[in-house]
C-alpha cells in the first residue's frame, strides 16, 4: 500500500462490490496472455509450469503499473469448460502454435467446429462420448493415463498452491476462483455459430433443454475449482468468472427468451451457494439493459460485478449502477494502437461516467491484448490514482 | 416487396420457402423469384444497418435466403443454364487469427447477393492470397482480422501483394471487430469496417466501378 493510499486492493475491491466509495477507484485490467509476453515466458509454460506463471506475472505487473487484482488465468486453462483440463488435448485446439507468440505461433484458440451433434443424445449420455471420442480428441490418446489423472487431478492443486503463495506474498487479491460458461456460449464453441443460429430460431425449447440440464453440470465445476483455489481463505478466489455474455449479436427476443433466464439462474446458483459472480460479458449489450436490471433481484448486496466490453458504461452505471457494480471497459484497440495520453483521457471520461457514488472499477473491454502497448495499460493504472481519488 | 420478399424481411423461414414453392409452381420466372427474395435480404441488410435487425437476425436471414435458393437454384438452371456471377471476390481471415463468424456471415451475404466468392478459411498466410489472387483474378480482397494483432498481418498481406505486382489489380477492404476503431491508412487496405452490411455496400460499389457501371 503507498502511503497516498488508505486501503489495500481487497478493501478497495470489496467497497466496490458493495455499491461504496473506497479512497479511490479500484483498477483491474484483466492482463492475461499479456503476463507470459512480457515476463519472458511462452505459452506452454503458461499452461504448464505454475511457478514461471507466477514469476512472469510479478515482472509483467511491475512493467504494467500493477492493478488492484491478478488474473490467475483459470479462464485460460479452463476454456474448454466442459472437457475441463483434459480438454487441452482437444482437438479444436491447434498445438503447433504453443511455444510462441504471434506471427510465429498463434494464442490458443477454438476453431468452429460441431462437435455436439446430436442434443439428445448429449442429454441421455452427457459429454464422455464426445471427450473421449478419438474423431474429436486423438490427441487425448497420445498421453498416458497417469499423465493424464496428473493434469486432471494433482495439476489444479499444484497451480492454486502457488496462486495462494502469490497472494499471500504481494497482497494482490485473485481476479476470480473459478470460471463458468453460459450455456449459449459452450453451444457456440461445439454446435458452431452458425448451426447454433439454426438452432435458436428453429428450436428454440431443444436449446433451451439443454441449457437448463447444462447449469448444473457448469456452475459445479466453476465451484469446485474456486474451492481447489482457495475460496474462503484466498481473497478472490470466491469470485466466479462467469462469461462471456452469449453469441454475439442476440435480438431482444433471444436475450430475454433464452440467454436471460439462463443467465440469471446460474447467478443465484452462485450466489445462495455463498460465491460472488463476476459477469465478464462481452458484445455490446446496451439494448438488453432493462433486462439485466434484474440481475441482482433476490440476491443480498454485494454479489454481482459486471464486466462490459463494448456496452454503453454510462448507460449502464445509469441503469444498473444502483445494484450491480460496473467493470470495464477501455478499448483494446487503444491499448495496442493509441497512446498513453488517448487511453489517459478515455479513462477519465469512464471515471466521470462511472464512478461517482462509489461501485466502480477502472478495466479493460474483455482482456489487455497481449501486444498492448505496456505503457498504455500503466495509463489505466496511473488513470485511476490521478482521476479516481473520492474526497472524503 | 412481393411476397417472397415480405416473408424474406420478416424472417419467415416457413412462409418463404411457401412463397417460392407457390411462385415456382404458377411458372413465375426463377431469376424474378430470386430477385424478389434478395429485396427482402437487402431489406434487412438495411434494417441491420439502422440497428433495427441484431447480427443472429442477419445470419437467420442469409441462411434462410440459401434455404430458398435451394429451391429456386436448379429451376434457374433448367430455364437459363448457368447464371454469371456479378464479380470475384476472394476472401480469408489473416495469418494468426482463426475468427471465422464475420467473414462468414459477409462471405454468405455476398453469395447470396450474386457475387461468386471464394473463401480461403481462417489463418491465411499472405502467399495463399498471392497464390489464389493469380489463379481466381478477383476484383476484390478481403481481409478479415478481429485480433489486434491480426489488424497488422493484414498490413503485412498487403505489403506480399505489392511485391508481388498485384496491389493494383484489385482493391482490399478489410473487416473485423477493432476494424472500425483504427486507422486504416497505416494498414494499406481501401476501406475497413466492422459492419457487415457496410463492407456489403462498398465492395459492390467497387465492383460496379470496375466494370463502368
Amino acid at each position: 500500500m503507498s502511503a497516498a493510499e488508505s486501503m489495500n486492493s481487497y478493501e478497495r475491491l470489496e467497497l466496490a462490490w458493495n455499491l461504496k466509495e473506497a479512497d479511490r477507484v479500484p483498477v483491474a485490467p484483466v492482463n492475461c496472455y499479456i503476463l507470459p509476453w512480457l515476463g519472458g515466458i511462452n505459452i506452454r509454460d503458461m499452461f504448464l509450469e505454475p511457478e514461471k506463471l507466477i514469476q512472469a506475472t510479478v515482472k509483467a505487473r511491475e512493467m504494467l503499473g500493477g492493478g488492484d487484482n491478478v488474473d490467475p488465468n483459470i479462464t485460460t486453462l479452463n476454456h474448454l469448460g466442459m472437457f475441463g483440463r483434459a480438454g487441452w488435448d482437444q482437438a479444436t485446439l491447434d498445438w503447433r502454435i504453443w511455444d510462441d507468440f504471434p506471427p510465429k505461433g498463434n494464442l490458443p484458440s477454438l476453431y468452429e467446429k460441431q462437435m455436439i451433434t446430436d442434443y439428445d443424445d448429449v442429454l441421455k449420455r452427457g459429454f464422455a462420448p464426445i471427450l473421449y471420442s478419438k474423431d474429436v480428441s486423438n490427441q487425448l490418446f497420445k498421453r498416458s493415463i497417469d499423465e493424464f489423472l496428473y493434469y486432471e487431478y494433482e495439476y489444479p492443486k499444484i497451480y492454486a498452491d502457488a496462486w495462494r503463495r502469490y497472494v499471500e506474498k504481494y497482497e494482490v487479491p485473485l481476479l476470480m476462483g473459478g470460471r463458468a460458461c453460459h450455456p449459449l456460449d459452450m453451444l457456440q464453441y461445439y454446435r458452431g455459430i452458425s448451426t447454433l443460429t439454426r438452432d435458436v430460431f428453429e428450436r428454440p425449447s431443444k436449446v433451451m433443454e439443454i441449457s437448463e440440464w447444462w447449469i448444473e453440470y457448469e456452475s459445479t465445476l466453476a465451484m469446485r475449482d474456486a474451492m481447489i483455489m482457495g475460496a474462503g481463505e484466498v481473497p478472490g478466489s470466491e469470485i466466479i468468472f462467469f462469461i462471456n455474455g452469449g453469441p454475439p449479436g442476440m435480438s431482444p427476443r433471444i436475450f430475454d427468451n433464452i440467454f436471460w433466464p439462463i443467465a440469471k439462474k446460474m447467478i443465484d446458483i452462485f450466489v445462495k451457494r455463498g460465491f460472488k459472480v463476476h459477469c465478464h460479458w462481452d458484445n455490446d449489450l446496451t439494448p438488453h439493459l432493462d433486462t439485466m436490471s434484474h440481475m441482482a433481484d433476490g440476491l443480498p448486496k454485494g454479489k454481482i460485478m459486471l464486466d462490459l466490453e463494448k456496452t454503453d458504461m454510462k448507460k449502464a452505471k445509469e441503469k444498473l449502477g444502483d445494484r450491480v457494480a460496473i467493470f470495464g471497459n477501455v478499448p483494446s484497440s487503444l491499448l495496442v494502437y493509441g497512446t498513453p495520453n488517448e487511453v489517459d483521457k478515455y479513462c477519465k471520461k469512464l471515471i466521470d461516467d462511472c464512478a461517482p457514488g462509489g461501485g466502480y472499477v477502472l478495466s479493460t473491454e474483455c482482456e489487455t491484448p497481449w501486444d498492448s502497448k505496456p505503457e498504455n495499460v500503466k495509463a489505466i493504472c496511473d488513470a485511476a490514482k490521478k482521476y479516481g481519488q473520492y474526497r472524503r | 416487396m412481393g411476397k417472397v420478399a415480405d416473408a424474406m424481411a420478416a424472417l419467415d423461414k416457413d412462409g418463404l420457402l411457401a412463397e417460392v414453392k407457390a411462385e415456382i409452381d404458377a411458372h413465375r420466372d426463377p431469376i424474378e423469384i430470386v430477385e424478389d427474395a434478395r429485396k427482402g435480404l437487402e431489406h434487412v441488410g438495411s434494417e441491420f444497418e439502422k440497428g433495427k435487425v441484431f447480427l443472429m437476425e442477419l445470419m437467420w436471414a442469409s441462411q434462410i435466403f440459401k434455404d430458398a435458393m435451394e429451391l429456386v437454384g436448379p429451376e434457374i438452371k433448367k430455364k437459363h443454364g448457368s447464371s454469371q456471377a456479378k464479380g470475384r471476390i476472394l476472401m480469408g481471415t489473416v495469418k494468426g487469427d482463426i475468427h471465422d463468424l464475420g467473414k462468414s456471415i459477409v462471405r454468405d451475404l455476398l453469395t447470396a447477393a450474386g457475387y461468386e466468392v471464394v473463401d480461403l478459411g481462417v489463418d491465411v498466410p499472405p502467399e495463399a492470397f498471392v497464390e489464389r489472387i493469380r489463379s481466381f483474378q478477383p476484383q476484390v480482397l478481403g481481409l478479415s482480422a478481429l485480433l489486434t494483432a491480426a489488424v497488422s498481418q493484414a498490413s503485412v498481406t498487403v505489403e506480399d501483394l505489392k511485391k508481388a505486382g498485384l496491389r493494383d489489380k484489385l482493391r482490399v477492404i478489410m473487416g473485423g471487430g477493432v476494424v472500425g476503431e483504427i486507422k486504416v491508412s497505416e494498414f494499406g487496405v481501401d476501406f475497413a469496417t466492422n459492419n457487415a452490411n457496410e463492407g456489403i455496400r462498398v465492395i459492390e460499389k467497387w465492383i460496379a466501378e470496375a466494370k463502368g457501371g
